[in-house]
């Protein structure tokens, strides 16, 4: 992506994202929302983050592999299991991390 | 803490205040989007000028995330414009508080309107002085809102910059770009407490891997877009069931 697209595209997403804590303060205030936004607002962060980890984990250039001979699925596993037993953000993180620089050694 | 009776700047400073614990979960975010920004290929000042003009953490991650990926500016943009389709809500609960201000105080607090921001000023809102008796003072409380606010943004300003620092001096050998898929998983299964958030993920994740070969990574938008169907689908078969 070139420079430019890039600028024009973080000032779109900078303006819609205006636009939208904007709506209901400046332009619409009396009005209330549709119960069916309320539901869709709420799957939308659990689908956004689940596409994008399964994305990052397991597709490379346009293709799906499974690479359990590398370091980072493993790591997610761990960070994943800690994340269920924490609920605990940068635990998380950090022994994902952790998992990395261990695995990195092993493999 | 707010009471009543306070003056403009005693608002002020207490909106500052309340929201500075929230800056101990912010800050790490902010440092690893700084990261992730530069091993994406961002230039510095470009990520850091994407903190002020887009300032929405989740947002900004997914962005980065997806230009590491090597998707399109389609893609991105639309990821991105639903991930933040949720500020409306905030915008919504926060407009019987604030439409008597003048254009621009509201302005300025819907661009500071964060989920962090959000979060702290509409309890000083709801909060309920019973220590007095209501008297014919002035509303005050959207000094309150522009204190959260502000120091929220200026947190996230700061460890975005921090982030830039640090992340141009760490040999790109400690994978830190490897932070942001784990920050996913870890915000990830704080959503998972209820049937229909499951099932908008597993479908979402598992249609990720489906259309993985779908160009400029069209097809995470595509997963998304099933996951939030599945997702709908779920509640309402839930309350037929009911």
């Amino acid at each position: 992506m070139s420079a430019t697209t890039l600028v024009l595209l973080l000032v779109f997403v900078g303006v819609l994202t205006f636009l939208y804590r904007y709506a209901m303060i400046g332009v619409f205030a009396s009005r209330s929302l549709p119960g069916w936004l309320h539901a869709l607002c709420r799957h939308i962060a659990p689908a956004s983050f689940a596409a994008l980890t399964a994305s990052a984990l397991f597709v490379s250039a346009g293709e799906v592999q499974f690479a359990f001979d590398t370091p980072r699925p493993w790591a997610a596993l761990v960070a994943v299991t800690v994340a269920w037993r924490t609920r605990n953000v940068l635990a998380t993180i950090g022994a994902g991390m952790a998992a990395l620089y261990l695995l990195k050694r092993l493999f | 803490m707010a009471g009543p009776g306070m003056s403009a700047g005693g608002e002020f400073l207490a909106g500052c205040r309340d929201e500075a614990p929230l800056l101990l979960g912010v800050a790490p975010f902010g440092m690893i989007y700084g990261i992730a920004a530069l091993s994406a290929g961002v230039p510095a000042w470009l990520a850091q000028l994407a903190s002020a003009v887009v300032f929405a953490g989740a947002a900004q991650l997914v962005i980065v995330q997806m230009l590491a990926a090597g998707a399109g500016a389609l893609p991105i943009a639309l990821t991105s414009g639903l991930l933040n389709l949720r500020h409306v809500l905030y915008s919504a609960s926060m407009a019987e508080y604030v439409r008597h201000l003048p254009r621009r105080w509201r302005l300025l607090l819907a661009y500071l309107l964060t989920d962090e921001a959000y979060a702290v000023a509409v309890l000083r809102y709801q909060r309920r002085d019973h220590s007095a008796p209501p008297a014919p003072a002035p509303d005050l409380r959207h000094w309150y809102f522009l204190g959260a606010g502000f120091t929220l943004w200026a947190g996230w300003q700061l460890s975005t910059a921090a982030g830039l620092l640090f992340g141009a001096t760490i040999p790109s050998e400690w994978e830190l770009d490897f932070a942001v898929p784990l920050t996913f998983i870890a915000l990830l299964t704080l959503l998972l407490r209820e049937r229909a958030g499951q099932a908008a993920a597993l479908v979402a994740g598992l249609g990720a891997l489906a259309f993985a070969a779908l160009p400029y990574k069209l097809g995470l938008v595509a997963a998304i877009l099933l996951g939030l169907l599945a997702g709908v689908w779920t509640v309402r078969r839930l309350e037929r069931a009911r």
